[in-house]
């Protein structure tokens, strides 16, 4: 079994998952994009098992030159924004053509988190990272399969942003280094004044509150997980076929957040969800003759 | 509890996620789905020790506006700050579910004439994100929110309202600017990362997370609204945002939605162009922005009532600078 720790090695990643030497970076379709831009993330155009795919993938080792708050993979505005015009030239490149021959995204998910500064907030950190999210969804509901594979840190508003809008979600497990969470123990601490043993003891048993990919899995979080970083390419891969399956049946609501939700229920990790859902749908049958 | 009529005239800021759920809308109109009544509470809290709220801390139900169906989400800042868990978060996407639903069974039954009837969603935040007892769940409750908030676009016109006391952070303060369009008061604040993490990061020489002026600044709604983040500001009364709902409801869906801020290519690019600004302008302070878009009073924009301010106010021109 191979063990290779990919976290901060984004542009490692895409050399082992995508087929030799057929990486373009910062080529979509007819696009190019201006590569001063965003140097945290990393776009562009290769081939998956002989299939054209776009890729989107974080760059730990650089940092951004005019926010400093930028380094270490984290996505600020101009890298948000730099993902999702990858996004919109991926459904561009592909317009007009049937569900099954849209390309798909691939997301290599290693960040710790979204610009925190200033800047950030005076111009609108949310914006960026909403606008990433909404292009995801937009590229899903055209017919392009968007799978994400955690290959390192998948950290609260970076994972939102960055991999939680996918069809489906594979991530390395535990032993790669990767992480999967939305705060360390410490923080959570500090901010709701629990005791940290407490915290401890739950966190290594409650699935809702615990950190890493086992404890995201039963939740429903991640749909499955690879052992060995030699796998990656085949079962990505199978995702996409999933997928593209799926979405020809009509059934693409299975996949995403809301299928991921199902998949918590079955699991065994997200019970009272699907409790709620499943009332709200019958309350408001029971009244909705009073609005049609 | 106050009736209607005195609802009306109540500060939006200090008001309940109930009260502001029953105002928002025509009198005795609003019918809460998932009500105390129905006792789903967080199954995590108690582990923790903590205490839990028969609404899970956010309000969801069905009102009317004319002939609008309006559903209506709000948030309860009273409870854990609003933030969002596994039940709160079910509730709010399960009523954007029936909300779209209610769409398609309204296009159904009156093809030519579906305007005038199709309901919409009405979102008053309260919240910092995701709530930390439950986090993964409700970092999960997120995506799903953005995962519907796309699918209304086109059909449900949806709209966000921030005016309360806790403001609109964390992963909610994505989810409210990728609405259709967002209403705010002056005392609503919307960010990503709150006051407190950015000093973290930061030092407290650039970010003094103990001034409420400079947090204002940065996230208030005048700011938003000369950024055009905010397509309304309003006062603060659950009057005010009622009315200008019911003007939003007026327009041709077209016309709702070219008050978005994002969610396609063209505004990606308008709002890159924001982020050119930034580096080149540095701006220390939020009004070195103002003063950018030509409000040369940026000393004094904080302190003027919001007539003045409205009559004098300089936003910045739509397609970016």
């Amino acid at each position: 079994m191979a063990i290779q720790k990919l976290v901060g090695k984004g542009r490692d990643a895409i050399q082992i998952i995508l087929d030799e030497g057929s990486f373009e970076e910062n080529i979509i379709g007819g696009f190019t994009h201006q590569s001063e831009i965003g140097p945290g993330a990393v776009i562009g155009t290769g081939k998956l098992k002989g299939r054209t795919v776009t890729v989107i993938a974080n760059d730990a080792k650089v940092f951004n030159p005019r926010f400093p708050v930028v380094y270490s993979g984290i996505i600020g505005m101009e890298e948000a924004y730099k993902m999702a015009i990858a996004v919109y030239k991926t459904i561009e490149a592909d317009r007009g053509k049937p569900a099954s021959e849209k390309r798909p995204l691939i997301l290599l998910v290693d960040s710790p988190g979204n610009g925190p500064g200033k800047q950030e907030e005076i111009f609108g950190m949310n914006k960026a990272t909403g606008s990433y999210q909404l292009a995801l969804t937009e590229a899903r509901q055209e017919g392009h399969p968007v799978i994400a594979m955690i290959i390192g840190r998948a950290i609260s508003g970076a994972f939102l942003c960055h991999g939680l809008q996918a069809d489906h979600i594979l991530t390395l497990s535990k032993e790669h280094g990767t992480m999967i969470h939305v705060m360390p123990l410490s923080s959570i601490a500090r901010i709701t004044k629990m005791d940290i043993e407490t915290l401890q003891s739950l966190s290594e048993t409650n699935p809702v509150f615990a950190s890493g990919a086992d404890f995201f899995y039963k939740l429903g979080g991640v749909e499955e997980i690879i052992d060995d970083v030699s796998d990656m390419s085949d079962i990505i891969s199978r995702h996409v076929d999933e997928i593209y399956q799926l979405n020809a049946e009509g059934r693409s609501m299975e996949a995403g957040p809301w299928g991921r939700g199902t998949l918590g229920a079955e699991r065994g990790g997200r019970g009272a969800r699907l409790e709620v859902i499943n009332k709200m749908q019958q309350e408001f049958a029971e009244i909705e003759n009073d609005y049609l | 509890m106050m009736s209607w009529k005195e609802l009306q005239n109540t500060s939006f800021y200090e008001s309940p996620a109930r009260e502001r759920a029953i105002g928002l809308v025509d009198e005795g109109t609003f019918k809460e789905l998932i009500a105390p009544i129905d006792k789903f509470t967080s199954p995590h809290l108690p582990v923790l020790g903590e205490a839990v709220c028969f609404d899970d801390g956010v309000v969801t139900g069905v009102g009317k506006i004319g002939t609008r169906p309006v559903f209506v989400i709000s948030q309860e800042g009273r409870f854990i700050g609003g933030a969002v868990g596994e039940v709160g978060g079910a509730k709010i996407s399960g009523l954007f579910q029936v909300a779209l639903q209610l769409y398609d069974k309204i296009v159904d039954k009156y093809p030519n004439d579906y305007e005038s009837r199709i309901p919409a969603v009405v979102f008053s935040f309260e919240t910092g994100g995701v709530r930390l007892h439950e986090s993964n769940a409700g970092l999960l409750a997120h995506a799903e929110i953005m995962e519907w908030i796309q699918k209304c676009r086109n059909k449900v016109p949806v709209i966000s309202l921030v005016g309360s006391k806790v403001g609109c952070f964390g992963g909610m303060g994505f989810v409210c600017v990728a609405t259709d369009l967002v209403i705010m008061s002056e005392l609503g604040r919307i960010g990503l990362t709150g006051p407190e993490v950015i000093e973290e990061v930061m030092g407290k020489k650039e970010f003094d997370s103990t001034d409420r002026a400079l947090i204002y600044r940065t996230t208030g709604g005048k700011h938003k609204y000369i950024m055009r983040d905010c397509a309304f500001l309003v006062d603060d009364s659950i009057e005010a945002f009622r009315n200008q709902i019911e003007e939003v409801l007026k327009m041709p869906y077209s016309e709702i939605a070219s008050y978005r801020s994002i969610g396609s290519l063209e505004l990606v690019e308008e709002q890159l162009s924001l982020v050119g600004l930034s580096t080149e302008l540095h701006p220390k302070d939020s009004k070195d922005v103002w003063r950018y878009f030509g409000n040369e009073n940026a000393d004094q924009i904080q302190d003027l009532y919001y007539e003045d301010f409205m009559n004098s106010v300089k936003i910045r021109p739509r397609g970016g600078r």
